[in-house]
């Protein structure tokens, strides 16, 4: 008996297999017969995300099971997954995660499928997420969902009262507000720079007209623009217009006017509005102070399909829905995320908020962190040798050497 | 069946029993067994299998295609041995334990010994409260001490405000920050060794002190001359699992510091599971850590060994 219905289940699966297998190689798949139930992993929160399911399995008939997983924890699930073999079916991943999930080899080339599905297409996509910048040569492992771009938040109010009418719009002028501002008196600051964020002495190099990526592909710190970079960086220590503290909270920060400049992304905006709703319209955001350029970074999150997914047709037709330009807005009403496609950008109830035009005007003008596996501990490496220099004294010339030969070591 | 009967019939069965069932020259190894099967499966595999893997390249590729993966001799021994945040990892270890166990063994042996002085309410009461920190979660301790040490809203700065002393960046300092961790271990890790040393020290036979104070011997004589030496065992108990604890220390820089500023209170094992966990570096992971076992193993068969001679 129990051989029988093994031999059933068995003749099932590989009619069903097979069946999805032909559905997607065909040019039209009209509602594709893989109804699911698909395993959906997204980052930090599934409520909004399990409404947004609702409309795709009314459309479509495809049942979505999704599953939050904490930022923290993204590391660990993949490690888990890979080396089990069981995943999801389609994931959220994080840009800066993106090249650990390619070299883990779990997704699921694309590149065959994105002509039947207009959702997967670049074409629809901001430039800096265009399928060559975040794919291995000739193939298409995932596609942009939101993205995340770091402006200037400033205390209007603050600013104002200290004279200065506008927020700062070049590198000479930021200094030299937050030195104004730094003057308010002890325990107060001009500006705040994040320990952990080691994106920002990127974003300093890109502003100062150079790249961290050198024409082979490989990172390197050994230019004249990281070296004005790391000198802005520590400026901003040595001139005591920072905090030092490493647990200083941003937030609360900006909040209690302690630090009334921060480069921060769209998140800060819903933390701010959320713990203070009373400081509204003594704040606003403003795009990055220029050097040479006002490039900002890029951050956000693509989809993917695992690699050994069952259900690739059924995924597919997720991804294709999540690219459309009414999915990307609904989520953007639903969780404040933005979007990559450029039709959804362009919608009104995105650039309606002028906060958001501001946004979405830096979107135009940032760039992604290096997609190279080993990046994350490169940019400690990078991040640590800056720390040392402004929270330990140490030799700033010695220090930028060593990383330098501890960068080239690393990628050798 | 009459007692006698029963009395007489008993003694013969149970021998054959003890015979036929088990032969008294293996039953100390099957009681030992099931531990040694859970030893070797849970701990001498995965060392031995840890020790291989640092011999390879694995990283995420190589655990999603086994084919990547090659052996590249000691080549991780090297990078470690050449990667200066290792060197560091090692000597703030040294720095926890040199700090830690001292303060660790006499703290608690000192609570001990106050807290066995009289059995009355308020001692019990005591009792509990310094047990306390070891069974309460470490995400709790984490979340309370993060405030506490807090540079912007915390409580201990607002307190040294109100005596109108400047702030401490408690965790924000590379040098106070090791210490304000250190801290927060030994209140944690002082609940369970002054219960430990409150147990021995019950055990003493009160007729030693009466003897004591007949031949006119005062409180500290008593201490030095009774109580620690019968106490030496659990002393050393405490101290091998002090060193072995504070080796492998972990949780309080995980959830306190994740390691910094600046690595500063990056332990040996934070540092392993950085490597490991975070940057996915499985073999150079699995060479740190066979490194720490063996730091662990000589220093603990050093202590070992010195016990031996104490005895003999």
């Amino acid at each position: 008996m129990r051989t029988v219905r093994k031999h059933v289940t068995a003749i099932g699966l590989i009619a069903v297999a097979l069946w999805t297998a032909g559905c997607s190689g065909t040019t039209n798949t009209p509602a594709s017969a893989d109804t699911g139930p698909i395993q959906v992993w997204t980052m930090e929160d599934s409520t909004s995300f399990t409404a947004l399911m609702q409309d795709f399995t009314k459309q479509t008939g495809i049942q979505v099971q999704v599953q939050a997983v904490p930022w923290a924890n993204v590391n660990d699930k993949l490690t888990t997954a890979v080396a089990s073999g069981n995943g999801p079916d389609v994931m959220q991943i994080g840009l800066s995660l993106l090249p650990t999930f390619q070299s883990a080899g779990a997704l699921l080339d694309l590149s065959p499928y994105v002509k039947d599905h207009a959702g997967l297409q670049s074409s629809n996509y901001l430039s800096a997420v265009a399928a060559d910048k975040i794919n291995p040569k000739g193939k298409v492992l995932s596609v942009p969902w939101v993205s995340d771009v770091r402006v200037l938040f400033y205390r209007s109010d603050i600013l104002g009262a200290a004279g200065i009418s506008s927020p700062p719009a070049t590198w000479t002028e930021f200094h030299d507000d937050a030195a104004k501002l730094a003057q308010r008196g002890k325990g107060k600051y001009g500006y705040y720079i994040p320990q952990w964020d080691s994106a920002l002495p990127v974003e300093f190099t890109w502003e100062a007209g150079g790249d961290v990526l050198d024409a082979n592909g490989k990172v390197t710190f050994d230019t004249p623009q990281f070296k004005s970079a790391a000198d802005y960086y520590i400026s901003f220590y040595k001139d005591r217009l920072v905090p030092t503290a490493s647990d200083f909270d941003q937030t609360q920060g900006f909040v209690s006017g302690t630090a009334p400049m921060v480069i921060s992304g769209p998140y800060l905006a819903a933390g701010i509005k959320g713990v203070a709703p009373q400081l509204n319209g003594k704040w606003n955001v403003a795009p990055l102070p220029r050097n040479q350029a006002g490039t900002s970074l890029f951050a956000g999150s693509n989809m993917g399909v695992w690699a050994k997914s069952k259900h690739v047709a059924a995924s597919l037709r997720l991804l294709d829905y999540l690219g459309q330009s009414s999915a990307q807005v609904s989520w953007f009403k639903a969780a404040n995320e933005l979007p990559t496609a450029k039709a959804a950008l362009g919608d009104s109830a995105v650039t309606g908020d002028p906060m958001v035009k501001v946004y979405s005007n830096q979107l135009q003008d940032a760039k992604l962190l290096p997609l190279v596996p080993k990046w994350d501990k490169i940019s400690s490496a990078m991040l640590d040798a800056l720390n040392s220099i402004v929270l330990k004294g140490n030799d700033e010339a010695a220090t930028l050497a060593k990383l330098n030969s501890t960068v080239s070591s690393l990628q050798s | 069946m009459t007692a006698t009967a029963a009395r007489r019939e008993a003694p013969p069965r149970r021998v054959t029993l003890r015979r036929t069932w088990l032969p008294s020259r293996l039953a100390p190894y099957a009681f030992v067994a099931p531990a040694l099967v859970c030893l070797v499966t849970f701990s001498v595999v995965s060392i031995f299998v840890a020790a291989v893997v640092s011999l390879t390249n694995l990283d995420i590729s190589g655990l999603a295609d086994f084919s990547q993966v090659r052996f590249i001799g000691l080549g991780n021994y090297q990078a470690l041995f050449g990667d200066p945040a290792f060197w560091e990892a090692l000597g703030n270890t040294a720095f926890f334990v040199i700090l830690g166990v001292p303060i660790l063994v006499i703290g608690s042996l000192s609570i001990a010994i106050g807290l066995n002085y009289s059995r009355s309410w308020v001692f019990r009461a005591l009792r509990t409260f310094y047990f306390v920190p070891a069974i309460t979660a470490i995400v709790a301790i984490s979340l309370i001490w993060g405030n506490l040490y807090n540079s912007q809203f915390g409580l201990l700065n607002w307190l040294l405000s109100l005596a109108g002393l400047g702030p401490v960046p408690w965790l924000t300092d590379p040098t106070i920050a090791k210490f304000s961790v250190a801290l927060v271990a030994i209140w944690r890790g002082s609940g369970l060794d002054t219960i430990i040393f409150l147990a021995a020290l019950q055990a003493i036979p009160p007729e030693y002190y009466e003897a004591a104070a007949i031949d006119g011997a005062r409180e500290w004589r008593q201490i030095f001359s009774i109580t620690l030496p019968l106490m030496r065992f659990a002393i050393f108990f405490v101290t091998v699992t002090a060193l072995i604890g504070w080796m492998q220390f972990f949780d309080e820089p995980y959830v306190l510091t994740q390691g910094g500023p600046v690595h500063a209170t990056t332990s040996m094992s934070l540092y392993i599971y950085q490597q490991g966990f975070r940057y996915n570096a499985f073999a150079f992971a699995s060479a740190a850590s066979i490194v720490l076992f063996a730091i662990i193993a000589v220093v603990t068969a050093a202590q070992l060994r010195s016990r031996r001679g104490d005895d003999g």
